[in-house]
């Protein structure tokens, strides 16, 4: 069942199309990345779908019901983090979740409050002022406060910006427990590809405010061509050899001795036995069939 | 829902800082007031007083809590609304501003509903100021300066309002007043909703209040058609209430003008809040 269903939305600032045509839809348990490059409307589309920002044309469903119309009854069911949470820095974090859970459309005891707290690991600190907050502990706030009304679809818009390390591991940590953990379904939108390839089970990529392409993540990785990093210590006969042999691969040069090849069919077996048996000196073959090398496929065209 | 947020935007205002900028400005303008008339009360009282003393004499206290309660809301009337639009001017942009009203808005509370409950707060917060400065003005001015008849200089000369008569008075006074501010502070949350910081919408509050006081003093025909309908030229109605005798029908027409002012105004920013696209 698509929990999120967005048709042909599209989204005009004057004369400015921020988002010509985006559609896609998000299942039940899912963990969807959504991704796109800079400037591609992917915010937009967000702002959108959580009503801060009214589409200009398109649809938007949630839980099979129309957003416009049912918006409040929605959102009951939704929990977000746009970019970076911001809260009333003048008040302690346990206060700024009481004002948010006074509005969430459900009513939240002081307990399930001091439960969230622990929850993301705050405890101890409840009592302090956002104001002197860093940034990773706000994140860790923001997540409380998308969390508290127990939603049925989270919405995270780049939750590790601005993330040390640590803070991206433990953000992605707690994704992947509400996946396995809890069955929510998440819509998350990241720069950090290769988290979206470690989490998401499905994806959209969105450019120039359209849908490039939209399914599952490893489906459309296997669809993708092939390639592979090798490194050899003979790069001489490693080159002749790919020239008479493999005219069909594009062979580039990464660094000295290392090359990076394309194929368009999987001829990796017949390839590095080759390679071996003409005398290049593999040293190292590394696949390279990542989400990153999809991406910039799909958004270069 | 309305009535949760509204207690949210209650707490809000109640834990800032500049809410209580207001507050604390106007117990210390009262203060100087009252210790310059212990100071100095009896010369002040004798140059109003002087013209009519070759006429009249005067028996009893003329300097009394209720005399300077007059004066003090006289002074102060004009100055208050400054302090009310520091905090009604930061309800919305002040959201905007620190990113919070991304939260806000994406919770299942509706757009009229988050700004009706900020408008409810700073209804209250307005009522409490008013509270306040009648308070500190006329009961703070009573236990100082003991009570008496009222004098009252007014363009049809000096009117004498018995003490037994005087509390009413000062009630549809006060009352009329907080209808004033109620409009400066539905004005300065009408600016909120167009700003991304809280400085344009006290400054505008503040230059729209100047630009109009400037329009109803100047002697200019040209302006007399408009006179009537600016919310400035009513801002002062509660004086009417120390006349005798009393103007119902002007007082009426000040109390429907202002009324209209706030609806108008509280139905500018519901619009432009709803339509608004929230991008910061």
């Amino acid at each position: 069942m698509a929990l999120i269903e967005v048709s042909h939305l599209a989204k005009n600032f004057g004369s400015f199309h921020a988002v010509k045509d985006v559609s896609f839809h998000v299942n039940e348990g899912d963990v969807f990345g959504f991704l796109g490059p800079n400037g591609a409307g992917k915010s937009t589309t967000i702002r959108c779908l959580l009503s801060l920002i009214r589409p200009t044309d398109g649809e938007i469903k949630f839980f099979g019901k129309s957003l416009n119309q049912n918006r409040s009854e929605v959102l009951t069911r939704v929990g977000c983090i746009i970019e970076k949470p911001d809260f009333y820095k003048y008040l302690s974090a346990q206060r700024n979740l009481e004002i948010f859970a006074r509005i969430s459309g459900k009513d939240i005891t002081k307990r399930q409050i001091q439960e969230m707290i622990d929850f993301v690991g705050l405890n101890g600190r409840e009592g302090d002022k956002v104001s002197g907050f860093s940034h990773g502990m706000k994140q860790r706030l923001g997540i409380a406060q998308t969390l508290l009304h127990n939603p049925d679809v989270i919405i995270l818009d780049e939750p590790t910006t601005g993330l040390d390390p640590q803070g991206i591991i433990e953000v992605r940590n707690l994704i992947l427990r509400l996946r396995d953990e809890q069955k929510k379904t998440v819509l998350l939108s990241s720069h950090q590809l290769s988290e979206i390839e470690i989490i998401a089970n499905r994806m959209v990529i969105i450019n120039q405010g359209r849908t490039i392409v939209e399914g599952n993540v490893h489906e459309l990785l296997e669809k993708q061509s092939m390639n592979l990093e090798i490194s050899v210590a003979n790069p001489t006969v490693f080159e002749e050899t790919i020239q008479r042999e493999f005219s069909s691969l594009t062979a580039r040069l990464v660094y000295q001795g290392t090359y990076h090849i394309e194929m368009e069919e999987d001829i990796r077996q017949p390839l590095i036995q080759r390679l071996v048996e003409t005398g290049c000196g593999v040293k190292a073959v590394i696949p390279k069939r990542s989400l990153e090398d999809f991406f910039i496929k799909m958004t270069e065209k | 829902m309305l009535w949760k947020n509204t207690i949210n935007e209650l707490l809000k205002i109640a834990t800032k800082i500049r809410s209580y900028i207001g507050i604390g400005a106007l117990t210390l303008l009262i203060i100087i007031v009252l210790f310059a008339m212990i100071a100095d009360g009896k010369s002040y009282i004798g140059f109003v007083t002087a013209s009519f003393e070759q006429t009249l004499s005067f028996n009893g206290k003329i300097l009394n809590g209720n005399l300077i309660a007059f004066i003090i809301m006289q002074m102060l009337i004009v100055h208050v609304p400054l302090l009310i639009s520091l905090v009604t001017g930061d309800l919305l942009s002040g959201e905007e501003a620190a990113g919070t009203i991304r939260m806000l808005a994406t919770k299942p509370i509706s757009r009229t509903g988050i700004v009706l409950s900020k408008w409810i707060a700073a209804t209250i917060y307005t009522l409490i100021m008013t509270v306040w400065l009648g308070f500190l003005s006329l009961f703070v001015a009573k236990w100082m300066f003991g009570t008496g008849d009222l004098i009252v200089l007014n363009s049809n000369g000096l009117l004498i309002i018995p003490e037994a008569d005087l509390a009413w008075r000062f009630g549809l006074a006060l009352l009329i007043a907080f209808l004033a501010l109620w409009t400066v502070a539905t004005l300065s949350l009408a600016f909120s909703a167009f700003a991304k910081n809280s400085v344009g919408p006290i400054v505008s509050t503040m230059s729209v209040i100047i630009l109009f006081t400037i329009i109803g003093t100047l002697d200019v025909s040209v302006f007399d058609s408009i006179k009537p309908y600016m919310f400035t030229t009513h801002m002062a109605a509660w004086r009417s209430v120390f006349e005798d005798p009393y103007p119902t029908s002007a007082i009426w027409e000040s109390v429907l003008i202002l009324v209209a002012h706030i609806a108008v105004l509280l139905g500018i920013t519901l619009f432009r809040f709803n339509k608004k696209d929230i991008t910061s």
